[in-house]
């Protein structure tokens, strides 16, 4: 695992969870958020000079949370925004964390976001980021761009 | 004169949280549409008066890039006032954006940002029009 993309990926999750969901991340996971149950994961994929896929799991019930307060509700959105929400999220943070990787000037294109796909490709950087009662997990996948991977 | 927004973004969630910003924002608002990627909202254009265009970049069918390529092709719609709101990180893909005439809001972005950019990208809107600089609330009241 590289320390680089692992510190640029929590980077970008936190001020994503921050100011589009408004859930301030705790220092440390503590045991209830490492044993809550996982809820839903969304991908997106994304190509430039280095290809992958950024892979986003939420657990501890945060699924309704952080739609509900993306959209300023008080009830839980219906399943479909829900996705959607979560989808926005990780499509935020990989378009954040990509500059700090590869810097400003490279272009990327960031596909839509999707259910996640399981993947054979051992991941580059993973990060934990506590959220409440629950955590999500970031888990970074570099297809093509061996030095990347080896960082 | 009240402003006709179109909304272009894939995502349903973004729609509405900008759909509340501009609420807020104070501006004039008209009739906001909606459209998921930019051949929806060509066919928006077809066929009703839109002032400001804010448009996300990375979507399914035609992206953003494509649709103002189209835009400004077309003489009837080559002046759009047109807002990229995306996620795009890339200093040389901003560049080629605002060479072809759009605003830039990052994602994520604060109510303030959002107003702001509009304000500058329309340029006429006076100060009574656009309000005094306050957002009344912030994402925290979306």
């Amino acid at each position: 695992m590289s320390k680089k993309l692992e510190t640029e990926l929590y980077k970008a999750a936190t001020l994503t969870f921050e100011e589009l969901g408004f859930l301030l991340p705790t220092p440390e996971i503590n045991e209830q958020q490492l044993n809550a149950q996982a809820e839903a994961a969304v991908s997106v994929d994304f190509e430039g000079p280095f290809s992958g896929k950024l892979l986003l799991r939420v657990y501890g019930g945060l699924l309704p949370i952080i739609a509900a307060n993306m959209l300023g509700q008080e009830d839980a959105p219906s399943e479909t925004l829900q996705r959607d929400a979560l989808g926005e999220i990780v499509n935020v943070i990989c378009g954040n964390m990509l500059p700090g990787i590869a810097g400003s000037k490279d272009v990327f294109h960031v596909s839509s976001p999707r259910a996640a796909e399981s993947t054979d490709l051992p991941p580059v950087a993973e990060v934990q980021v506590g959220l409440g009662l629950g955590r999500a997990d970031l888990l970074l996948f570099v297809s093509k761009y061996p030095a990347l991977a080896e960082e | 004169m009240a402003l006709n927004i179109l909304i272009v973004d894939d995502s349903s969630v973004m729609r509405a949280i900008i759909i509340k910003t501009l609420r807020l924002s104070q501006l004039p608002l008209g009739e906001v549409h909606e459209a998921t990627n930019g051949q929806e909202a060509l066919k928006v254009l077809d066929g009703n008066w839109i002032d400001l265009a804010l448009v996300d970049i990375n979507m399914p069918v035609m992206t953003g890039e494509e649709m103002i390529d189209r835009l400004r092709q077309n003489p009837e719609t080559a002046d759009l006032p047109v807002i990229v709101v995306s996620t795009e990180g890339s200093e040389t893909r901003r560049q080629v954006l605002m060479e072809k005439g759009a605003g830039f809001v990052h994602k994520p972005f604060t109510p303030e940002t959002l107003r702001d950019a509009i304000v500058r990208t329309l340029g006429g809107l006076d100060e009574q029009k656009a309000g005094d600089g306050t957002l009344q609330g912030g994402y925290s009241d979306l």
